[in-house]
């Protein structure tokens, strides 16, 4: 099929000298351009899962890695980078601090920090990251949230009420002026 | 000739990416790109900073600039992106407030029709009685699997052209599928074609009354061509319709429901 024509013939180490992938949400000022030289897009990650292995199960670490094999569960990889590599294909949920997808992933994709959709990537699940970046060409089927970053204070009402009381009457001196 | 050709439904064949170059250097005379260099992926920024690329041509839009005025004010709004999922198409909603959902249907469907003839070489023509064969059959396959947004309501749908591409039979169940999506009020801004499309183009929003249209290889042949009385009974489900013709004989056209 054309798609897995076009993913086989770019290489794991290729890296597109053309594409300018643009971040988003853009600053006010305008589009940021994002060319990252710092890019993981070959198995230069510590950790690697390369093309013909299968994992059925849940990976967790705090490496980064790269994935260009077949994995089946669940990804945690906290505060590190996850590469899909082009021939990668992934049915888990995704948990990282960034995600690069080269390949093909079916399930939710939360990069904290920021996901990457190169032009031969395919993701059906929904996308949840502060920086989004989409080269033209990539397909993607699910929703996008996109999170500022700014920490979303939530005060449950019972406790709004505790601190407006405690203001009154501090049990213990000084939490009125926290 | 594949099967599902033969029907006069097929994938249509993609225009040869010479061929394609070639025309789109007509107009602007510009340097023929490499096939490498003419894949997608070359977006070096947003309409205004990015170099004229010779597959792209802008068409002033105001029948998105009618569906802003329409979305004005929403606030936190959902919007469902038919189309494929172009980083400047998202931004510009989700810079906006808005929550996008993507999803090519075509390409979805190309990738659909390549199954269903896989399907019907496997079984060398010969399947199981309880597979319906027919348009409606397969539109309703294809949907069985697609535009499944289960306890989802969207403000506004970007439909492109697309229903031009879809058969016929699958073309009135995506508007009625999409017609349920929507919540009261919420707007569909779709595209006719008022002859047969010269070429293949993707849509996507440079600002807010400009529309960017990139020349791209066919997914699908065009299958019908619809009059107003036809788009009218389309989304007969619908309170208003706004349209606006182009030079370029392409019309845009706004539904609130």
């Amino acid at each position: 099929m054309w798609k897995k024509e076009d993913v086989k013939s770019q290489g794991v180490g290729e890296i597109s000298t053309t594409a300018v992938p643009v971040a988003l949400p853009a600053a006010p000022s305008g589009i940021a351009r994002d060319r990252d030289s710092a890019l993981p897009v070959s198995p230069r990650a510590a950790a690697c899962i390369s093309h013909g292995i299968r994992i059925k199960g849940e990976v967790t670490g705090s490496e980064d890695l790269f994935i260009d094999g077949h994995l089946e569960g669940k990804l945690n990889l906290g505060n590190s980078t996850l590469t899909v590599g082009p021939n990668g294909e992934i049915k888990a949920d995704i948990y990282a601090r960034e995600v690069i997808v080269r390949g093909r992933v079916d399930g939710k994709i939360v990069g904290r920090e920021k996901i990457q959709l190169w032009s031969t990537g395919n993701v059906a699940g929904d996308l949840q990251t502060e920086r989004l970046v989409i080269e033209d060409g990539a397909v993607l089927r699910g929703k996008v949230e996109i999170e500022t970053g700014k920490p979303v204070r939530i005060i449950e009402p019972r406790a709004a009420a505790a601190a407006a009381n405690s203001s009154l009457a501090p049990a213990i001196p000084g939490s009125a002026a926290n | 000739m594949n099967f599902l050709n033969r029907l006069g439904i097929g994938t249509g064949a993609a225009v040869s990416p010479t061929r394609e170059v070639a025309r789109s250097l007509a107009p602007t005379g510009g340097r023929p790109r490499t096939p490498s260099a003419a894949t997608p992926g070359a977006v070096v920024g947003v309409a205004a900073a990015r170099s004229p690329d010779p597959r792209e041509s802008n068409r002033v839009s105001n029948g998105l600039k009618e569906l802003l005025w329409n979305l004005d004010g929403l606030g936190r709004g959902s919007l469902l992106d038919l189309g494929p999922a172009w980083q400047t198409t998202l931004s510009f909603f989700i810079e906006r407030g808005f929550r996008v959902s993507s999803e090519d249907i075509l390409h979805e469907w190309k990738d659909f029709l390549v199954e269903e003839e896989t399907k019907l070489r496997a079984a060398a023509g010969q399947l199981p009685e309880s597979v319906d064969t027919t348009p409606g059959g397969r539109a309703a396959r294809f949907l069985a699997d697609n535009l499944q947004y289960p306890n989802a309501t969207f403000d506004a749908i970007l439909l492109w052209d697309l229903l031009d591409y879809l058969e016929p039979a699958l073309a009135k169940l995506v508007v009625t599928a999409l017609t349920d999506l929507l919540r009261a009020g919420g707007v569909v801004f779709a595209m006719f074609h008022s002859k047969k499309p010269d070429g293949f183009h993707r849509y996507r929003v440079a600002d807010s009354n400009t529309l960017q249209m990139i020349s791209a290889p066919m997914l699908c042949p065009a299958q019908k061509i619809y009059q107003n009385r036809e788009i009218q009974d389309l989304f007969g489900r619908y309170r208003t319709m706004k349209s606006f013709i182009g030079r370029d004989q392409l019309r845009e056209s706004l539904f609130i429901k």
